[in-house]
């Protein structure tokens, strides 16, 4: 019932299926635009509740969500053609989390917590989050995660932390179906689940908010790569910075590599992230919760760049190789320029983050896989991209 | 000549990546296809530490009054531990409760302790509580006022 509560925010993504680059698509990368959109979308509405004061009641938030599916249009959808090879991947991940494989500790620590007591307080509970002894639940972290599981919590009445887990599948599954929607390169759709479902069950992150980050920035950079969709590419980056702090240096990074490729205009498509962000920073700075997002002026530790980008680079080897290896024999690259540029970015940004700490090893240690994954799928954007003789620059 | 090469690369990843998760899986202690009784059962070579923790949490849910005070740690030679991990596992497994930091069991005073504690392992050794409840993954206190 938690999972297929999550599910039904798809209805707040029904718009998309009326926009044109989402009708050229086949019809499972249609329902799975529409589920990120939607999930981008209802996390707002709930955002928005919080602010003004309505509580989260079923029908309170049913409202919208009837509203919202009433834009969805019928009409027919492109054949994709079956690609079995992508549930082995996806039945992988489901047998790990099924038997508790993959599972983050942050579930457990704070995502759970958070949004149990959201679900109970039926809003964002500030006063849980001021809690000065809860400090280590990170108050300011964004919170559309959070908003995902209270809203299945909604749904089932009551937190489900075996339905938290589930929902990797069907993010991996939504990234997945997407990036072949705009591609339309099977072969680099299975790379880039092997590559999902090993990333993240290596790097136990299941249940926390990494899988859903990897699926808008798989739909960003698709969406930018293949069809220069500022649309959609501004929700799922909005979804980004409403998901991770690393979201937010994502969109940072995408925004440099829009500006140097001069693809389309930055603007339509960094308006709506922008916004979003901004007023969860402003929430939070009004309600007292700010670190994250306040700790500018700590210290680089230089000394230290030898030490992280060996240990950063060493951590992920096999899924380096199987991004690069068959980026290395396409030719269009030029088409894949955006895609790349956004790889090395964000391979700088994690250097950068980790020369904050004095003695970064275990930090490395602990998150380099999950976090390099964001480079990792730059990279099969890239070499799907190059390897297409079909030039939309 | 170059996509035949491209598609066997990406082949062959595709095959050793499953492959390699399913040696970590593996790795990851038997039993392999039983239902696990928590959901940190099998994510690493050694047992979780929050394993036995969510178990006992489990078992004393009921036996506290909800809105009631309480804190968890685990107990080593009769103290208590100063731990953030047991203490953020319990906010998420005691929702209908006051969790509070281990600390708050420390207090001079009978009447200032927190309520109730969660001792996880060893008996817990304080002359502020009295044991109520025990169980193969620790004890349950409550403040003898």
């Amino acid at each position: 019932m938690f999972v297929a509560g999550v599910l039904l925010m798809t209805l707040f993504g029904a718009f998309t299926w009326r926009m044109e680059s989402v009708r050229r698509m086949d019809l499972a990368a249609r329902v799975a635009i529409a589920f990120a959109c939607g999930v981008v979308v209802g996390g707002v509405v709930m955002f928005a509740y919080s602010v003004i004061g309505i509580p989260w009641q079923r029908w309170t938030l049913a409202i919208p969500l009837v509203l919202a599916a009433a834009l969805w249009r019928r009409d027919a959808a492109r054949p994709a053609g079956g690609t079995p090879a992508l549930l082995i991947f996806v039945l992988l991940t489901i047998y790990g989390v099924a038997t508790a494989r993959e599972t983050t500790g942050d579930l457990l620590y704070f995502w759970g917590p958070k949004a149990q007591r959201f679900f109970l307080e039926s809003r964002i509970d500030v006063g849980f989050l001021q809690f000065p002894h809860y400090y280590l639940m990170h108050p300011d972290y964004p919170p559309l995660q959070t908003l995902i599981y209270s809203w299945g919590a909604i749904a089932a009445h009551r937190f489900s932390w075996w339905g938290a887990l589930y929902l990797t599948p069907v993010f991996l599954l939504a990234s997945v179906l997407v990036f072949r929607g705009y591609s339309r390169n099977k072969g680099f759709a299975i790379l880039l689940a092997a590559v999902l479902a090993y990333g993240i069950g290596s790097a136990r992150s299941a249940g926390g908010a990494d899988p859903l980050l990897y699926l808008f920035e798989v739909i960003a950079l698709c969406a930018l790569t293949f069809d220069d969709d500022s649309a959609i590419a501004s929700i799922a980056l909005t979804g980004a910075v409403l998901t991770k702090v690393e979201g937010a240096a994502f969109a940072i990074v995408v925004l440099v590599a829009l500006v140097i490729t001069r693809r389309i205009r930055a603007l339509k498509v960094f308006a709506a992230p922008a916004l979003a962000l901004g007023a969860w920073i402003l929430f939070a700075k009004h309600h007292g919760l700010l670190d994250a997002y306040a700790r500018g002026k700590s210290t680089l530790h230089f000394e230290q760049l030898g030490m992280v980008v060996k240990r950063t680079l060493g951590a992920f080897i096999l899924p380096w190789i199987a991004a690069i290896a068959p980026l290395t024999l396409g030719r269009n690259w030029k088409r894949a320029a955006l895609p790349l540029l956004v790889a090395a970015g964000t391979l700088a940004y994690t250097i950068f983050f980790y020369l904050h700490e004095a003695d970064p090893a275990f930090w490395i240690k602990t998150s380099a896989e999950r976090v390099l994954l964001t480079t990792v799928i730059a990279l099969i954007v890239a070499g799907a991209a190059a390897s297409s003789d079909e030039n939309v620059c | 000549m170059r996509e035949r090469l491209q598609k066997a690369v990406i082949v062959t990843a595709s095959l050793l990546l499953p492959l390699a998760l399913i040696q970590r899986f593996y790795e990851r202690r038997p039993p392999y296809f039983a239902a696990p009784r928590t959901i940190v059962d099998h994510v690493d070579r050694i047992e979780h530490s929050q394993r036995q923790t969510i178990l006992l949490l489990d078992e004393v849910r009921p036996l506290i009054p909800r809105g009631a005070q309480v804190t968890c740690f685990r107990v080593i030679n009769g103290k208590r531990e100063s731990d953030n991990s047991n203490y953020l596992t319990a906010v998420g497994q005691l929702p209908h409760h006051v969790v509070l930091p281990p600390f708050a069991a420390d207090s001079l005073s009978k009447s200032e302790v927190v309520e109730y504690v969660v001792a996880i392992g060893e008996p817990f050794n304080s002359p502020a509580y009295k044991v109520i409840a025990g169980f193969p993954e620790g004890f349950l206190y409550r403040a003898d006022r």
